[in-house]
């Protein structure tokens, strides 16, 4: 078993509960042992790093602290927003002098100190590629039946790519490769690595709305039958807010959308009521059904 | 070597579209796209259309999309772009009126960074006759990577809501506001940050990062974006939704830990606005997905989150500084190589 940090992020405890779950019932099967730190706070989520830039950075940087001094040298997250502040952090610690600096304030507020070194990483980026593929492959066991499935990566485990770095922002192909591992058929269209508009849903809705469309039509006209996204944020957009895209168009979607976790989870016959597909908000019914298999919850 | 391009042709006047391919037979290895498209016009077709000037990635003018990325042409290596035997697609940049061939009507762009009133406010506080004002490069820092705009457009060609918002004044006009209000000469900035958080400024930026991705010049426009938006916080300019919603994540951090997401709407809608939100709220609430209030999520080892933003509020980093100092270290950081993308699919012609 590989020891990881596991940082959840915010909306893994509230209203994404459900990638929590599934993540936690996946992780053994995947070789992972999740070591959940404790004291730590929300990243930012790029709201603190706009408002409060200086104070972001310091939350950073006892959430990498925290892994540090729990002996472990990979923080391991399931959302893009905390994996782009989290890498951001860390790459700037890598100073000398900005991590005296930081290091002093922690101290001062009764927080432990970081030394650097410890890396960040995804879910997705974990199982993508060499040892966690072929893990991924053999325990995805019961397949997707060829379900197309339209993979959306959004934006911030993308770009900027200097940051992040794991592969082509424009030609991802790390989704494809893990529903094709789980026994789908990945299903492509343009706007797979566009913005979901979440970071301004509440505040521009109009243009956030506009956004979110387009990935959910089409990939509905590509012929997807599901799509999976590796972001909470993006899930969010998606799935709840899927009903006010539709008014915005003045048309049906009815698109369902997978966390990660519960896509390979569904492969790999992790027990159903731990990937609680109950609480998503686009019915995953037709899904189920196709799959024909007995995780049909209700 | 052989170069096989396809460009996409337009010709306005009969509305027509059409993909043409066009091959060179003859080209050094060490070219560039912008040789090969002057090679193509002298030799070949007259008619095709680009803009260009310097060569050597100064003037701004000849940026294109590439296999559906922005670049300038003058800074792209042809040779890489042929790899796996590729046919490279070339078409004009994105968001603004086209012209023709490859060539795109500027003047929105123009217009944008007109209506940010580039250039800095009169001030009264006049050096004196026969002085100058002096701005040591410690001072100029926080604006050195916006001053090196070419005015390409390569970052709104792409920019997510600008395609979607035409109205947004985009990465453009607002690393050149961001370049004047974090000039230390400019006395107008609490103005300047009022109208930039008007609807389609500042706070219509969606964060997808395609602007700092395309840039050929290391600008980073979304981070000239948030600087603007930590100045505004450190001038008070905190009235609109977008700036009352980055609020409640400092609010949320300090107080739980972890963001108090069922009052988000609340607090960055206002209660009027929200009430419009109820229908989706319990939707959610029914699916279990809507969090309640209480019993707050609280993190473990609050105390030292709340000290945190105590301490920093009482040292030199406020504002956008707080951004300058992360990426003074990342300047130092080489652009990660990405692996080679697969071959794209071919254009039927």
């Amino acid at each position: 078993m590989r020891r990881v940090a596991y940082y959840k992020g915010c909306l893994a405890g509230l209203s994404a509960r459900e990638l929590d779950s599934s993540t936690r019932a996946l992780a053994p099967k995947l070789g992972l042992e999740l070591v959940e730190l404790e004291n730590v706070t929300c990243c930012g989520a790029g709201d603190i790093q706009t408002a409060d830039p200086d104070y972001a950075l310091h939350l950073n940087a006892r959430i990498l602290s925290e892994a540090e001094q729990a002996g472990l040298d990979t923080i391991l997250t399931i959302c893009n927003v905390c994996t782009l502040n989290l890498r951001q952090a860390a790459l700037q610690l890598g100073d000398a002098e900005l991590r005296a600096r930081v290091n002093e304030n922690l101290s001062r507020a009764g927080a432990r100190t970081y030394s650097g070194g410890v890396e960040v990483t995804h879910l997705l980026w974990l199982i993508a590629r060499g040892e966690g593929l072929s893990r991924l492959k053999e325990i995805a066991v019961k397949k997707l039946d060829g379900l197309r499935v339209a993979p959306f990566y959004g934006c911030q485990l993308l770009r900027p790519s200097k940051l992040m770095g794991f592969e082509d922002p424009d030609r991802p192909t790390s989704l494809e490769t893990v529903i094709e591992a789980c026994g789908g058929e990945p299903v492509d269209y343009p706007a797979k690595t566009l913005c979901c508009g979440f970071p301004i849903l509440l505040a521009r809705e109009k243009t956030s709305l506009a956004e979110l469309a387009r990935p959910l039509e089409q990939a509905l006209a590509a012929g997807a039958e599901a799509m999976v996204t590796s972001c909470p944020l993006c899930h969010l957009s998606l799935d709840a807010w899927q009903r006010n895209a539709e008014r915005a168009l003045g048309r049906k979607l009815g698109l369902p959308v997978f966390h990660l976790s519960q896509l390979i989870a569904l492969a790999a016959g992790v027990e159903p009521a731990q990937l609680q597909l109950s609480r998503h908000v686009v019915p995953l019914g037709s899904v189920l059904a196709k799959l024909s298999s007995p995780l049909v919850e209700e | 070597m052989q170069v096989r391009l396809q460009i996409r042709r337009s010709d306005p006047a009969t509305g027509e579209t059409r993909l043409q391919l066009y091959q060179l037979d003859h080209v050094r290895p060490a070219a560039t796209l912008l040789d090969c498209l002057e090679e193509i016009k002298e030799e070949q077709d007259g008619t095709l259309a680009f803009r260009r000037s310097c060569r050597e990635g100064i003037c701004g003018s000849c940026a294109v999309r590439i296999d559906g990325r922005t670049a300038l042409a003058c800074r792209t290596s042809v040779a890489e772009l042929l790899a796996g035997g590729r046919i490279p697609l070339i078409t004009p940049i994105g968001n603004l009126p086209l012209i023709r061939d490859l060539v795109v009507e500027m003047e929105p762009m123009w217009q944008k960074m007109r209506s940010v009133q580039p250039f800095l406010s009169p001030t009264s506080d006049s050096p004196g006759e026969g002085r100058e004002t002096v701005v040591s490069p410690a001072l100029l820092e926080a604006v050195h990577k916006e001053a090196l705009c070419i005015n390409c457009g390569a970052c709104i060609s792409e920019c997510d809501a600008l395609t979607v918002s035409p109205e947004f004044l985009g990465p453009h006009a607002l690393s050149k506001a961001w370049r004047l209000v974090g000039d230390p000469r400019e006395p107008a900035t609490g103005r300047r940050l009022q109208e930039l958080s008007r609807e389609h400024g500042i706070w219509e930026c969606t964060r997808c990062y395609l602007c700092n991705e395309r840039c050929p010049k290391g600008v980073d426009p979304r981070d000239a974006i948030a600087k603007l938006g930590a100045e505004a916080f450190a001038a008070g300019v905190t009235r609109d939704r977008g700036a009352r919603h980055a609020r409640w994540f400092v609010t949320s951090a300090r107080t739980t830990g972890w963001l108090r997401e069922s009052e988000l709407v609340v607090k960055t809608l206002g209660v009027a606005v929200s009430v419009t939100k109820i229908p989706l709220a319990l939707r959610l609430f029914r699916r279990g997905k809507a969090p309640l209030p209480l019993p707050r999520h609280k993190a473990k080892g609050l105390e030292p989150a709340r000290a945190l933003q105590r301490i920093v509020a009482g040292q030199d980093r406020r504002g956008a500084r707080g951004i300058v100092q992360g990426e003074r270290v990342l300047a130092r950081i080489e652009l990660v190589r990405v692996p080679e993308p697969p071959e794209p699919e071919a254009e039927d012609f």
